[in-house]
């Protein structure tokens, strides 16, 4: 193994009875990574740190921090990390002080040096204000902080962050990204959410699970491509034409639906919701072709008026979806456990289907979407608790 | 300062961040004084200088009233809120946490125990010097009292590293130490001696009737010690039960 690898997990498998939490999960995370760790509620993310920071025993497989085996030395292990559980839970009748150096003698810092490092962390979490007040009197966003904080005060050089802003307003999420990729210039840093924005915002490389399982991994670049698909966005005017052109009346939205869904290499035209100023239209093509000069041409033939037209390479959001979606879908009312061969033979073979079947029902589905995801986290959320 | 230290320490200091324990100890106390000189004709009527009321009452003033609560929280709590995720991710073994958390509860009792120090103090030295107590009943009662909380904590500690909530923790801990007292007290009741002998033997409360007497008998030391240590171990696998489970 080279040095320079952080975090080695091997076909990490955990089963809760017949519920196969993790599935042979392997990925590697290099010293100075920034590790966004993707994945819809329940696919097994929080398991997955559990198990590299020894709180919980993976069933199979095996897994190395910073060269050490979670299994054989544990404490070796949680010396080297520094680790923030899922809503960072701390004791709410200590202060942040007293809080923060009960962490540090945990730790074995000297006092001198708990003092000298917490100057640091003071600032870089901004926590200035707050080292006197009590824990439960501090809104979420700032025992985010403090769970930094913690995870901080004995300098790990990695970090393992299970959903740090989960439940927090938007400001506060902005800030905690900000401090993580302040952090994040000299550490190693193993990142979990379902916010893709966070992940676009902190992180170079991102893995993504799902129902148990990696899905995808790479550098974001790789993993936006991967679905290969691009979107383009335009907006005509409804009421006016372009003066002196060929046509006398605006067009319809019918009619621009059907002229843009002749242009060549358009897989799908999606009609979006605007005002009733202008008729908006979403198209995806292909992810190596370019449209926009046809898309025009059309445009100025027929002597519409253009009011916007952009071209998008796919939103990671998108690719997730189309990544765990299906999957979700597709675990619905088959038996949890099957046999191991079978099941990698038909997920790699499934995989390849739903590339296609995900084009269209992402365009069909957008606006129902966001409905549909929160009944799928709930769902989620029971199905953890229980 | 061991890891195991931090822990007690904590967990010894978090008990005065709320009023509960201040009230709990509180109405102890306020509860062992009316025992002592009320209760069942009281000290005075006694006509002796004895503390054997304190070492007869005390012991169940502690598990009705002030294990149970002391020890609900100890991991019940930190499982529902998580913070034990917090605390076993620190570089520490799993018997550390089992252990720190015993000697911080065990810590208060303690601490509660030695607070009746001043009967014996105010009464039989200064300022109200009643005559010569008999000092040996009085160490031997106190050492009775000392394993007695031993066994008692841990066996509330086991029963909340086992329970989902601290109010579950806190009713199991209180019915079974009820039950350890009582127990003794239907002996007599059993049609056959041998299930006689074995409910004597496992109630507390003939276990401490000899220390109070001044009598220390191997046997009892060994009985306290040994659940105890059995708890703490039992204890122990529970916590190391969530690797797994």
């Amino acid at each position: 193994m080279s040095t320079d690898v952080m975090i080695e997990a091997n076909g990490l498998t955990k089963r809760y009875g017949a519920f196969r939490a993790l599935d042979k999960v392997s990925f590697e995370v290099h010293r100075g990574e920034v590790v966004g760790f993707l994945g819809p509620n329940g696919a097994g993310k929080s398991t997955t740190m559990r198990i590299l920071t020894c709180f919980i025993s993976a069933t199979g497989g095996t897994a190395r921090v910073h060269g050490y085996d979670v299994f054989d030395d544990p404490l070796e292990v949680r010396k080297k990390i520094g680790y923030l559980p899922q809503r960072a839970p701390l004791y709410g009748e200590m202060s942040v002080w007293e809080y923060l150096s009960f962490v540090a003698d945990m730790r074995g810092l000297e006092t001198s040096t708990f003092k000298k490092r917490m100057k640091n962390i003071v600032e870089v979490c901004g926590l200035a204000t707050s080292l006197g007040k009590d824990i439960r009197d501090l809104s979420h966003g700032y025992r985010q902080r403090v769970g930094l904080a913690q995870a901080l005060v004995h300098d790990p050089p990695i970090l393992i962050l299970d959903e740090p802003t989960s439940d927090l307003d938007p400001n506060e999420k902005a800030e905690v990204i900000k401090y993580i990729q302040e952090i994040g210039k000299e550490r190693t840093i193993l990142l979990s959410t379902h916010n893709l924005s966070e992940v676009e915002q902190a992180c170079a490389r991102a893995i993504i699970v799902s129902k148990g399982r990696i899905v995808a991994d790479g550098p974001l670049e790789e993993i936006r491509a991967k679905s290969g698909r691009v979107r383009y966005v335009v907006q005509v005017h409804e009421k006016r034409v372009f003066e002196g052109g060929p046509a006398k009346k605006a067009p319809s939205a019918e009619e621009v639906q059907a002229a843009l869904e002749k242009l060549p290499g358009v897989t799908s035209v999606v009609e979006l919701p605007t005002d009733d100023r202008a008729h908006s239209f979403q198209l995806a093509g292909a992810q190596d072709g370019d449209i926009r000069a046809e898309i025009f041409q059309l445009i100025v033939s027929k002597g519409w008026l253009l009011l916007e037209m952009r071209r998008e390479a796919q939103k990671l959001e998108d690719v997730f979806k189309a990544l765990t979606k299906n999957d979700e879908r597709r675990d619905r009312g088959r038996p949890i456990v099957e046999d191991d061969e079978d099941e990698a033979e038909a997920a790699a073979e499934d995989e390849d289907e739903d590339e296609d079947e995900s084009d269209e029902d992402e365009s069909d589905e957008d606006e129902s979407d966001e409905d549909e995801d929160e009944d799928e986290s709930d769902e989620d959320d029971k199905k953890k608790k229980g | 300062m061991g890891t195991t230290f931090i822990i007690a320490k904590r967990e010894f200091r978090s008990n005065f961040d709320s009023t509960l324990a201040y009230v709990v100890i509180c109405l102890g106390l306020i509860l062992l004084g009316f025992v002592f000189f009320e209760f069942g004709g009281g000290f005075w009527q006694q006509d002796r200088a004895s503390l054997v009321q304190i070492f007869a009452q005390a012991p169940r003033g502690l598990s009705f009233l002030i294990i149970p609560v002391v020890t609900m929280r100890l991991l019940a709590e930190e499982k529902r809120s998580g913070t034990l995720e917090m605390l076993i991710t620190l570089p520490v073994k799993d018997h550390e946490v089992i252990l720190g958390k015993f000697l911080g509860a065990w810590g208060l009792v303690l601490l509660l125990v030695a607070s009746t120090l001043l009967y014996p103090l105010l009464m039989f030295w200064k300022p109200w010097d009643l005559g010569p107590l008999d000092m040996g009943p009085v160490y031997s009662g106190y050492l009775g009292l000392v394993l007695y909380s031993a066994a008692a904590v841990s066996i509330g500690l086991l029963i909340s590293a086992l329970a989902e909530s601290q109010t579950v923790a806190f009713f199991i801990t209180f019915v079974v130490l009820f039950a350890l007292h009582m127990v003794g007290s239907v002996a007599d009741k059993m049609p056959t001696p041998w299930l006689r002998e074995a409910i004597s033997f496992i109630s507390f409360d003939t276990r401490l009737v000899p220390f109070a007497k001044g009598m220390i008998n191997t046997r009892d030391i060994v009985y306290f010690a040994s659940i105890a240590v059995g708890c703490l171990m039992a204890a122990f696998r529970a916590l190391e039960r969530r690797k797994w489970a």
